[in-house]
C-alpha cells in the first residue's frame, strides 16, 4: 500500500512537471486571472467570505473538470506503457494523475484565494474560516477529478461510461423527474414515473455530501456534528470514486490512445 | 535449462476480431528468440500480453517463473516499436524518473543512467530534451531505457521500424552487443534480417499460432545461396558440374550453387567458359529464412527446406509468387520479390 502511494506521488511530479514544461499551465493560470478579474477584483464595496467561497466553490470543480481531462490525456498516450514497464502498478499510475490534477487545482485556488487576501480582502474571514472553508470544496474538488478519471475512456469501455453517465443524469433531473413537469405527461404510465422517481432518490443519495459540502464551504458552519459527518461522508465518496475507477483500470486491457 | 517465457494455450480477441489462437512459446536463460510475422499477425499483442498491459482469454503465460505479469516487470526490459517518450525530459532526467519508478538507490541509477548514455552513444545528447531526437536517437534511447535495471528478459518490438538503413544498422550492431552480455532476448520483427543476425531460435507467426519455429543457426548456415542463368546446359555439362560438390544443382539452363562460396562460384564458372556456354547473369538468393517464412505464412508445407538440398528459390517464386508486397516488408526481400514479379520466367527464357 505504502509502495503505490509512493509510485503514484512520484508519477504525480513526473507528470506535473511534463505539464509545466509544456506551457500548458498557462492556460490554467489565465482562467484564474480572468475569475479574479470577472468576479473577485476589488469593485469598492467590501467583498464577503460567503461571496468569495460562492465564486470559488463553483470555479474550482468546474477546473477539476478541464484539468483532470488535460491529466488524463496526458496518461492516456502510449507513452504510459513505457512507465508501466517501468514497476508502476495501474492503480498507482491513476491515482497519480489524479494527485496530478487535484494539485493543479489546489494550487490555483491557492492562488486565487492569496490574491483576494492581498487585494481584496474578505471582511468576515480569518485563517480558521479559510481552513474550514477550505476542506470541504477541496473535497469536492477531489470528488469531480475521480468522477472525471473514473469517466474517462481511459478507464471504462463505452458502454459502461454511458451507463454511468445516465445514472449521473438520473441523480442530477431532480427538477424534472421529481417536479411537476413529469406530472404532466400524461402519456407516460404512473408506475414509470414512480420507478423513476425512486431511481432518482436513490441516486441523487451521493450528490448531497457534493451539495451540503459546497453549502459548508459558505457558510462554514461546523459548530453540528452533521457537517464532520459529510467531511466524512466526501471522503469515503472520494475513496469510492478512485477505488471504482482503480478496479475498472485493473480489469481492462491496456490499449492507450494513439495521438 | 531454465525457462523464462512459458506460454501455453494463448488465446486473445479484440472484439470479434481473433488475434492470437493457441499460441504455445518457450524461451530459456540466455536465448535470442525471434518471433516473425506479418504486420497484424498478433506480435504486438504477445507482447504486451506477457508485460500484462493486455488480459489473455485463455491460456497461461509465465515470466521468469511467475504468473503475476505485473510483479515481474522490474525484471524485463521493453522496447516499444512506437518511439514515443515524454519529451519535454532529458535522456538524463527521463531515466532517472523511470529508475525511482524502479526503486534503484539514487546512486547506483547515477552510474548505470551514465554507463546507458554511453553504451548507445547518447552522451553527447544528454542534456537535450527528447523532442529534439531524431528517430535512430529514439530508437538508441528505447534501448537505454529497457537495460536501465539491467533485466534478466528483454522485450524488443520492431527495432529498426521506420529507421534508415544506416540508422538500421546502427541499432542491430547496438542490440548485438546487448545480446553478447546474455540477456534472454525475445524480438518481435517482420524483418528476416534482424533475426538471421541477431536470433538463436525462431518462430513465425502467422494465423495466430506459432505455425514454425526453426534454429536460426542452422538456416543461417544454409543460406546464401546463387544462381547462374546460362544457355542451355547438355547433359554431360551438368553430370560434370554437379561432380564439382553436391552444393551444385543444375537445370536446363540454371545452375545452383548453394550454399555458395567464391570457391564454389570460380569452379562452376570456369567449366562453363570452358564448355563455351554463355552466362546471362549472376543472381544472388532469398536466403533460405525468407523462403521459410514465405510459404508458412501462406500455409505451404516447407519441409524439402528445412534439408540441405532444398528447392531452389526460383522455383518457389514461380509457383507461388504473390501480389507486390507493401511497404512494410523487408527491403531485401521486397527487392527480390520486385525484380521477379516484373521479370516472370517467359520473359527471362526468351532472352536467352
Amino acid at each position: 500500500m505504502m509502495r503505490s502511494i509512493e509510485q503514484a506521488v512520484r508519477l504525480a511530479g513526473f507528470t506535473l512537471l511534463e505539464y509545466l514544461r509544456s506551457g500548458r499551465v498557462l492556460l490554467e493560470v489565465a482562467a484564474a486571472v480572468a475569475c479574479y478579474v470577472v468576479l473577485l477584483r476589488p469593485t469598492g464595496a467590501p467583498m464577503s467570505a460567503g461571496y468569495l467561497f460562492t465564486v470559488l466553490g463553483i470555479f474550482s470543480p468546474a477546473m477539476a473538470i478541464v484539468t483532470t481531462s488535460y491529466m488524463i490525456s496526458l496518461g492516456d498516450r502510449p507513452q504510459g506503457y513505457i512507465v508501466l514497464a517501468h514497476n508502476v502498478s495501474r492503480g498507482a499510475y491513476l491515482i497519480g494523475l489524479f494527485l496530478a490534477a487535484v494539485t493543479v487545482v489546489s494550487a490555483i485556488y491557492g492562488t486565487l484565494c492569496l490574491m483576494a487576501a492581498l487585494l481584496n480582502r474578505a471582511t468576515d474571514l480569518d485563517l480558521a474560516g479559510w481552513f474550514l472553508a477550505t476542506l470541504p470544496l477541496i473535497l469536492n474538488v477531489g470528488l469531480i477529478a475521480a468522477l472525471t478519471i473514473l469517466l474517462s475512456p481511459l478507464v471504462l469501455g463505452t458502454g459502461w461510461r454511458l451507463f454511468v453517465l445516465a445514472l449521473v443524469a438520473i441523480a442530477l433531473s431532480s427538477n424534472v423527474i421529481g417536479g411537476p413537469v413529469i406530472n404532466q405527461l400524461t402519456e407516460i404510465n404512473p408506475l414509470l414515473v414512480d420507478v423513476l422517481r425512486a431511481v432518482q432518490t436513490i441516486l441523487s443519495g451521493p450528490l448531497v455530501p457534493v451539495f451540503y459540502g459546497y453549502q459548508l464551504s459558505i457558510s462554514r458552519a461546523f459548530t453540528q456534528m452533521a457537517a464532520w459527518s459529510n467531511l466524512l461522508a466526501q471522503c469515503s465518496l472520494l475513496l469510492a470514486f478512485l477505488g471504482l475507477a482503480r478496479y475498472a483500470f485493473n480489469q481492462r486491457d491496456l490499449l492507450f490512445s494513439a495521438s | 535449462m531454465t525457462d523464462v517465457i512459458v506460454v501455453e494455450g494463448l488465446t486473445k480477441r479484440y472484439g470479434h476480431v481473433s488475434v492470437l489462437r493457441g499460441v504455445n512459446l518457450r524461451v530459456v536463460a540466455g536465448e535470442a528468440y525471434g518471433l516473425l510475422g506479418p504486420n497484424g499477425a498478433g506480435k504486438s499483442t504477445l507482447i504486451h500480453l506477457l508485460l500484462g498491459f493486455l488480459h489473455p482469454d485463455s491460456g497461461r503465460i509465465r515470466v521468469l517463473g511467475s504468473a503475476n505479469l505485473e510483479a515481474q516487470r522490474r525484471l524485463i526490459g521493453y522496447v516499444p516499436e512506437r518511439q514515443r517518450y515524454h519529451s519535454y525530459y532529458t535522456p538524463r532526467e527521463y531515466l532517472t524518473f523511470l529508475g525511482r519508478f524502479d526503486e534503484m538507490p539514487a546512486s547506483q541509477l547515477r552510474q548505470r543512467i551514465d554507463e546507458l548514455l554511453e553504451l548507445t552513444g547518447l552522451a553527447t545528447v544528454a542534456d537535450r530534451h527528447l523532442r529534439t531526437f531524431s528517430k535512430g536517437m529514439l530508437q538508441r534511447f528505447g534501448i537505454a531505457q529497457a537495460l536501465l535495471t539491467d533485466p534478466d528478459l528483454l522485450l524488443i518490438d520492431e527495432p529498426t521500424s521506420g529507421l534508415d538503413l544506416d540508422g538500421q544498422q546502427e541499432l542491430l550492431t547496438l542490440l548485438n552487443g546487448v545480446r553478447q552480455r546474455g540477456h534472454t532476448v525475445l524480438l518481435c520483427t517482420h524483418r528476416l534480417a534482424e533475426v538471421e543476425y541477431l536470433c538463436d531460435r525462431a518462430g513465425i507467426l502467422t494465423d495466430g499460432k506459432i505455425a514454425l519455429e526453426l534454429n536460426v543457426a542452422e538456416v543461417r548456415q544454409s543460406a546464401g545461396s546463387i544462381i547462374v542463368q546460362t544457355g542451355p546446359l547438355d547433359l554431360p555439362l551438368r553430370q560434370r558440374l554437379e561432380m564439382i560438390g553436391r552444393e551444385v544443382q543444375c537445370t536446363e539452363q540454371e545452375v545452383l550453387i548453394s550454399p555458395h562460396t567464391p570457391e564454389l562460384q570460380a569452379k562452376v564458372l570456369q567449366t562453363l567458359i570452358e564448355a563455351n556456354v554463355s552466362i546471362h547473369a549472376l543472381e544472388p538468393q532469398m536466403s533460405r529464412l525468407a523462403q521459410i517464412y514465405l510459404r508458412t505464412v501462406r500455409g505451404e508445407p516447407v519441409d524439402n527446406l528445412l534439408v540441405s538440398n532444398a528447392t531452389p528459390l526460383r522455383t518457389i517464386l514461380r509457383e507461388t509468387l504473390p501480389p507486390p508486397p507493401t511497404d512494410d516488408i523487408d527491403p531485401m526481400l521486397k527487392r527480390l520479390l520486385q525484380r521477379s514479379s516484373t521479370n516472370p520466367p517467359s520473359q527471362r527464357d526468351g532472352k536467352q
